[in-house]
């Protein structure tokens, strides 16, 4: 059998088992001019004991209708290619546009590969039954939208490279709590965002310049599903809500995300002005629907309405322009303006947490169901 | 584990990678039950495995643990948390494009 040329100890064995590979089909010519992107996920540990301890008896008919139902797989059928697959003009796609829209399906893969993996390894260190199974629910649909977004890049010419196992990674550590308001705002802000844009589309199916938006619907279902499952985590130990230390890392969290969405997506003009969606309304939609969805289990909205609100995020955006264009410049000026740039971000940054927030009693029951 | 030291082991492992349109999806397995804390770190050994399209592939494999001393562990346990920004990913890698 010839020995594939990743499996060979020296180069001069590497290039051997090329040569001793049967010529070159024309799908395989294909396969080697494709771009190859390596794969950049992250590695988390956390307290798997604490995480391990947790009790769902509080939350247990919510709890268990919820699995039964991540069980039942009801999107197992939708991310298959079918007719409404239709061809992507690459070639013909404006130079800018693409460059934006393969960093959106890259980042988009990174980060459903880095979920899987985090969800993977809680699910292997954890002995609660109820948390495992949460766990390897939602790595099996982080892998499977992965898995989908690589062919659509696959069909772009670009093959991602899974290279990093071999590479040397460090991992970072998150408490439990951090992973809960993290990962549950990342769902639930994804859904938002997901949601708008194939309602936008619904609305001018003309500026859908790629089919992977016909199936962001049953996709954002999927996240909608996994913070609803953090939302119930997060009930089931009302201090982690409650107590005035965690509701000012709530409202440090939800700053920070959204301030973070606000500056990546106006940094792709291109991409936006593609889909005709203008970042700053497409932003405060998706703040509003999330902020909606977040009264479930916050026990406060950010006042997104507030007369300082959009200027400062502006100017926050507009200090992440100049970082860029001091550390491009490099240089003693270029640092310089970089720093410049940096207090200026943090001073507004802290602008925004002065914005008083909107309190919101909490129901007793979080339950939502995705109705965007 | 020395305050200031770090040790290094080995530990035996299932790398499993599956690049398929279903499922895209790579991960380790330490077979000795070993697990990582925070700060180590981890590096199997080794030519790059790869899988190529529609299969998945496992192999056996070695793993370098490097531990991180107590110091380095207590430094990732205070800072880490800082870095959960990552886990909010909002489908745009960080840089400008320009």
């Amino acid at each position: 059998m010839n020995m594939h040329s990743s499996e060979a100890a020296t180069a001069e064995e590497a290039i051997a088992a090329q040569e001793a590979l049967p010529p070159l089909t024309n799908e395989d010519a294909t396969a080697v001019a494709m771009q190859n992107t390596l794969l950049t996920p992250r590695f988390y540990t956390t307290d798997f004991d604490e995480m391990d301890a947790i009790d769902v008896t509080s939350v247990r008919g919510e709890w268990d209708a919820l699995i039964a139902r991540m069980k039942s797989d009801p999107n197992k059928g939708h991310f298959k290619k079918n007719a409404d697959w239709d061809d992507v003009d690459w070639d013909g796609m404006e130079p800018k546009l693409k460059a934006e829209f393969i960093d959106f399906l890259i980042s988009s893969c990174t980060a459903e590969f880095s979920g899987c993996v985090l969800y993977k390894e809680m699910k292997r260190r954890g002995s609660n039954q109820d948390i495992t199974t949460l766990f390897q629910l939602m790595a099996r649909d982080e892998a499977r939208h992965a898995g989908f977004i690589n062919d659509a890049l696959r069909e772009a010419g670009i093959a991602v490279n899974l290279g990093f196992l071999t590479q040397s990674k460090k991992y970072t550590y998150f408490r439990p709590k951090f992973i809960y308001y993290a990962t549950y705002l990342s769902e639930k802000i994804g859904y938002a965002r997901y949601i708008t844009i194939f309602r936008h589309l619904e609305a001018h199916p003309e500026k859908r310049f790629h089919p992977i938006f016909k199936w962001f619907r049953e996709w954002c279902n999927d996240e909608f599903s996994h913070g609803e499952a953090f939302a119930l985590l997060m009930k089931t130990d009302p201090k982690l809500t409650e107590s005035f230390q965690n509701r000012m890392w709530i409202k440090f969290f939800l700053t920070a995300v959204f301030a973070t969405m606000w500056v990546r997506d106006h940094q792709r003009p291109a991409f936006h002005a593609a889909l005709g969606v203008d970042p700053a309304w497409y932003g405060q939609e998706v703040f509003r629907k999330t902020s909606e969805i977040t009264r479930q289990v916050f026990p406060m909205t950010l006042d997104i309405d507030h007369p300082r609100w959009v200027p400062t995020l502006n100017r926050i955006q507009a200090a992440n322009v100049q970082i860029a264009a001091g550390e491009k410049r490099g240089g003693i000026a270029g640092k310089l303006a970089a720093l410049g740039g940096r207090i200026k971000a943090g001073v507004n940054f802290i602008g925004l947490l002065t914005i008083p927030v909107q309190r919101n009693a909490v129901p007793a029951s979080p339950r939502l169901e995705p109705v965007y | 584990m020395g305050f200031f030291t770090r040790t290094r082991e080995t530990a035996p492992c299932t790398v499993t990678i599956s690049h398929r349109f279903e499922e895209l999806s790579a991960h380790v397995r330490f077979d000795n039950g070993t697990t990582v804390n925070p700060g180590d770190e981890v590096q199997v050994q080794g030519p790059e495995i790869m899988a190529a399209f529609g299969e998945r592939v496992e192999e056996k494999r070695v793993a370098v643990i490097t531990r991180a001393s107590k110091l380095e562990q207590i430094w990732t346990r205070a800072t880490g948390d800082f870095e959960f920004m990552e886990l909010c990913e909002f489908s745009f890698s960080e840089e400008a494009l320009s």
